[in-house]
Order: structure tokens, then C-alpha cells, then sequence
């Protein structure tokens, strides 16, 4: 009974962590109409800056993450200037370039840090228990849950409590009309990409502090966040972090019942069934 | 009357020099590894091509690959049947997953086919990597056999062991594919795939039937890519999950394609042919890792200032020099 709990707790964990790992992508695609197959490589680079800083800086892992938020709004920015170039058909050309993007950020990175797995450890790591029951979660997961739960509601207040947000919303659902109402559009492509940048830079750190990297591990979280953002819809945050949350027990399950080696397939599986049930794809609704 | 002419002769010369280098430079194995290797990610981008040619982009072609590879190395070393036997028949592996995406994927286009494919390669990769007790899961399989030696008069051509031979071998299974390619091409089943890629509504009105051509066309391709697997297994002699289904496997024959020119017959054939022995000659001594980083760039590149590829320049330059 309380290992069901357990697992569920740890779905909730990690979930939340996908969330993070979508949002910035759904930013990103929602008002751009962007796909960014290099996401995950993005991550998973930021992660390695975060690693290089801790080990042979000798930063902790928690100040590395503004380090990574400065850094990774600027990469993107300059993932946006190269895909503006992009001729039509700009959903098909930006798939296949962020997929060359991918192949070349993954062979840099093997260059540079070689193909080990890699891991941020933290000095004698305590568990922290839920009171009255056996449920426990380390104190790096407990800092993966509540940064990604933070970052979730900002990005929620950012959208739905500013005047900034109504604008980006406003050209995630139709771009024409946001025009008309006066809304920049260029600029709130910059600022999609800036706030997916920093969204990105944030995942970094958390994903070399709960799961390994390694030059090919981009591609999961690709998977992962096309997979939630299929599901919620762009924009959504209350959707995303739901999606975020079915996805992260459905693979906890998974690997408690079928054995870890089967949780890669969850989300390869899931985001299949979306495509072939959902062929028309994501935009049908802002 | 003359340019079409010329448009036999040149690919004819190149097949000719391809064929008759090693006869004036007899001991070149790094050469011979090297080309026989570019023929065979030519076979790839051919592969590829064909699928692309009905309109879709698939990021997911390592799936057939591997499904391939996997197919003949497992039949060989469960059967112990001859190589030669194995690989048509393990290829069918990728064949029947091929017909797989055909019947699920038939309502998808563009983008969400493009991210269809690319996940369509975790499910046989996983199965695999988890299924030991019969594929030997992550630590893959080893001591596969090597081709089978050809007795042809006095001609011996050891396939298995000589790189010599081996070369010729993808020399000619690329002049197979070639041919393949360019019937897709110019055939009357070829113009049917390129009317459904400019206008599939328009194509369905003119009596195309698109579904059909489609799977027709995936069949090929997945089948060419599946044999190329189960080469590939042979050829190395051992295979892993990981190497197979690899994103590598999957970008490869599309920027080969691209940067050669996926429109033109040979455009994929001369992509393979300048960009392998160029990442495999000049980058990987200096970049024992990273050197794929190669592919990635030119395709960033390609996309951005030459979606045509390099193959229309040379069609140009051979117009100016002609006229």
C-alpha cells in the first residue's frame, strides 16, 4: 500500500520536473510556431555548464542556476535569429534544422565532455519524510519539486497576471488579430523565445542534479515535452503541469511494474496515440 | 537531344572512374573502407529519398535499420544460415514495421509525421534493449558471421574478409539503388509521388491514389533501409541498440539527401559521396569524437542557404560550360 504511495509521490516528483521541461517548449512553439527538436539538447547543455561550474569551479549547484539563467536566454536568442531566417514551409524547415541542430549539439558535447555519465552529487544527501508515513523524497528532489513547481507558477502569473502575458497569449492564439490590436508580434517572438531560454537554463541544473547526463540524452526530454504539450495544448500551464503529472506516475508505474528498462517507452508510446488520434495536431485550439 | 545525352554520360563516367581507381591504386584499404562506406550511406540517402519523394520527411529511418540489422544477425546466429540468405530475409523485419507506419500513420502530414517517425524508433530499440533472454538486450550481439566468400570461374571475391571486394560489393548495391531511385523518378509511379507531394488533393482528383502510392512507396524505402541494416550487421560483425537505432542512423540519409539534392536522381548519391569521405578523411583524424558534428552544421546550412542542395549548382556550372 505504501509503496503504491511511494510511487505515486515519486510520479508527482518527476512530473512536476516534465512540466518544467515543457513549458519552455510549449513557450516557445505556441507563439513562434517553432518545433525545437534541440530542446532537450539545450537541457541537457545547460546541465553540463552546471557541472562544469560545480566540478571544477567548485560552485554549488544552487548558484549555478542563475549562472544558466543569464546564460541559456541568450542561446536561445540566437536559436530565434537563425530560425527568423527560415523560408517557407517554416514548420517542416524548423524541424529539420533544430534537428541538424540536435545531431550537432550532441557531437560537440561527445567532444567535449566525452560520453560518460555524469551526475551532480550532493554532499551527504538527507531524506526528508513525509510526517506519519513512510514516504520520503532526498533533498535533491525535494529542490527539483519545488523549483519546478515555482517555475510553473511563475510562468502561470507571467501569462495569466501581467499585461506581458495577455500579449503572449494573445499571439499564441491568433497572430493576425493580435496584430490588429496592436500587439508587436516580433517582439513577443523575442520574448518567447527569452523566457523559454530561461525556462531552459533552469531545467538544466535540476536534470544534472536528479538524472545523468550525457551527450545523447537530449532526446527524451524532446519526447517529453512534445508529449505534454501535445496533450495540454500551447500556453496552457494548468494543462501542462496536469499532463506533466499523468506522464510522471504513468512512468513511475511503468518501471515499478515492467522494470526501469521499460519507462523510456511511456512517453515514445503516449505521444504516438496523441498523433494518431490527433492527427490535425496542436494548433486547432490557442 | 545532346544535353540529355550528356545527362547518361556523366553519371556513367563517374560510375566508370568509381569503378576502374582501384585498378591503377591497387592497396588503398582506408580508401577502399572509406568509399565502399560512402556507397553504402548513398544506398541509405536513396532510401530515404524514395519515402521522401511521396512528401514525407521521416526523422525516424534508423527504426528499419536496426529492425533490419537485427533481423538477419538474430536468423544467422539462431539458424546459422548463410549471410546470403539472412539479409534479404532480415531486412523483411523493416519491410513489415515499414507497412506498420504505413496503415497507422496514414492521416499524418508534414510536421506531426516528421515527430511520428522519430518516436517510432524508441518501441523496437526498447524492446530490444529490454527482450535479453533473445536479443541479448544492451550488451548486443557479437560474432556475427561475415559475408560469404564468391567463387565466380577463377575470379575469388572474399566479401568477408577483403575490404577490396567489399567496396565493389556497395559499388554495385549503390548502382542497384541508383537505378531504383531514378525509376521513382521518371517512371509513371514516380510522377504520381511528386503530384501527391506538390498537391495531394489535387493528385487524388487526377485519379492518384494516394494511400496506395504512399505505402508503395514506404514499402521500398523501408525495405532498401532494412537491407542496409542487415549489411551493416554483417559488415561490422557485432550490433548494439544503441549503435543502430541511433539518431546518427536517422539523420544521415536526410542530410545527405538534402545537401546532395533530394529532386535530382543523383543528388543523394552525390551527397553521400562528398560528405562522408570528407567527415571520415579530414575531420575524424582531427576529431576522433564529434566529428559527426559535421552532418549537423551542413544541414543547418543546407536548409538555410540552398534548400535545393548542391546537385542544381552543378547542373548550372555544367549548362554554362556547354553553351
Amino acid at each position: 500500500m505504501w509503496l503504491y504511495a511511494q510511487i505515486i509521490v515519486s510520479g508527482f516528483y518527476l512530473g512536476s520536473f516534465y512540466a518544467l521541461i515543457a513549458l519552455g517548449f510549449s513557450l516557445i512553439f505556441g507563439v513562434t510556431h517553432a518545433f525545437n527538436l534541440a530542446h532537450g539538447e539545450l537541457i541537457i547543455l545547460s546541465g553540463y555548464l552546471a557541472y562544469v561550474l560545480w566540478k571544477y569551479g567548485q560552485v554549488s549547484p544552487y548558484l549555478s542556476i542563475p549562472v544558466c539563467l543569464a546564460v541559456m536566454p541568450g542561446v536561445a536568442l540566437l536559436l530565434h535569429l537563425l530560425l527568423q531566417r527560415l523560408k517557407a514551409p517554416f514548420e517542416l524547415n524548423s524541424l529539420v534544422v533544430t534537428f541538424g541542430l540536435a545531431l550537432f549539439l550532441q557531437n560537440a558535447m561527445l567532444f567535449a565532455f566525452s560520453a560518460d555519465y555524469r551526475l551532480i552529487h550532493l554532499g551527504g544527501s538527507r531524506i526528508f519524510q513525509v510526517p506519519g508515513t513512510p514516504i520520503s523524497l532526498t533533498a535533491g528532489q525535494l529542490w527539483v519539486l519545488s523549483l519546478s513547481l515555482a517555475a510553473t507558477g511563475g510562468v502561470h502569473w507571467l501569462l495569466y497576471g501581467t499585461f506581458l502575458g495577455k500579449a503572449l497569449r494573445a499571439a499564441i492564439q491568433d497572430r493576425q488579430a493580435a496584430l490588429l490590436a496592436g500587439i508587436n508580434v516580433t517582439a513577443m517572438r523575442r520574448t518567447a523565445f527569452l523566457f523559454g531560454g530561461m525556462l531552459i537554463g533552469l531545467a538544466g541544473p535540476l536534470y544534472a542534479l536528479s538524472m545523468y547526463l550525457h551527450p545523447a540524452a537530449g532526446l527524451e526530454p524532446t519526447l517529453i515535452a512534445i508529449v505534454i504539450t501535445i496533450f495540454a495544448g500551447v500556453g496552457r500551464t494548468r494543462g501542462i503541469l496536469a499532463g506533466g503529472w499523468l506522464l510522471g506516475v504513468a512512468e513511475s508505474l511503468a518501471a515499478f511494474v515492467l522494470g526501469t528498462g521499460w519507462r523510456e517507452l511511456v512517453s515514445a508510446v503516449v505521444l504516438l496515440s496523441l498523433l494518431i488520434l490527433k492527427p490535425q495536431g496542436i494548433l486547432l485550439k490557442g | 537531344m545532346f544535353r540529355f545525352r550528356l545527362s547518361l554520360v556523366l553519371p556513367l563516367a563517374a560510375a566508370l572512374v568509381l569503378a576502374l581507381w582501384p585498378l591503377v591504386w591497387a592497396e588503398a584499404d582506408l580508401y577502399f573502407q572509406v568509399f565502399g562506406m560512402a556507397c553504402f550511406y548513398g544506398v541509405l540517402a536513396v532510401a530515404w529519398n524514395i519515402y521522401a519523394l511521396s512528401g514525407a520527411i521521416s526523422l525516424g529511418h534508423a527504426a528499419f535499420f536496426g529492425l533490419g540489422a537485427y533481423g538477419s544477425a538474430l536468423m544467422s546466429c539462431y539458424l546459422q544460415w548463410s549471410p546470403a540468405v539472412t539479409v534479404p530475409l532480415g531486412a523483411v523485419a523493416g519491410a513489415a514495421y515499414g507497412v506498420l507506419w504505413g496503415l497507422l500513420f496514414k492521416n499524418l502530414r508534414g510536421v506531426y509525421l516528421g515527430l511520428a517517425t522519430l518516436a517510432s524508433v524508441e518501441i523496437p530499440k526498447v524492446i530490444i534493449d529490454n527482450w535479453s533472454s533473445f536479443t541479448f538486450g544492451s550488451l548486443g550481439v557479437v560474432g556475427i558471421a561475415p559475408l560469404p566468400d564468391l567463387r565466380l570461374g577463377g575470379l575469388e571475391l572474399a566479401f568477408g574478409t577483403s575490404l577490396k571486394a567489399q567496396y565493389y560489393l556497395l559499388l554495385l548495391f549503390l548502382a542497384l539503388a541508383g537505378l531504383v531511385h531514378r525509376y521513382s523518378l521518371v517512371s509513371r509511379w514516380g510522377w504520381a509521388l511528386r503530384a501527391m507531394r506538390e498537391n495531394e488533393t489535387a493528385a487524388a482528383m487526377l485519379g492518384v491514389e494516394v494511400f496506395r502510392h504512399r505505402l508503395q512507396a514506404l514499402l521500398l524505402s523501408s525495405y532498401l533501409t532494412g537491407l542496409c541494416g542487415a549489411l551493416y550487421a554483417h559488415l561490422l560483425g557485432l550490433i548494439e541498440p544503441a549503435l543502430v537505432f541511433s539518431l546518427h542512423i536517422s539523420a544521415l540519409p536526410l542530410v545527405l539527401s538534402i545537401f546532395g539534392g533530394r529532386f535530382l536522381t543523383w543528388g543523394p548519391i552525390l551527397g553521400a559521396l562528398i560528405l562522408y569521405p570528407l567527415d571520415q578523411l579530414l575531420l575524424q583524424p582531427q576529431f576522433p569524437t564529434g566529428h559527426a558534428a559535421l552532418y549537423g552544421l551542413v544541414i543547418v546550412l543546407t536548409i538555410l542557404f540552398c534548400p535545393q542542395g548542391v546537385a542544381p549548382w552543378l547542373r548550372k556550372l555544367r549548362q554554362i560550360a556547354w553553351n
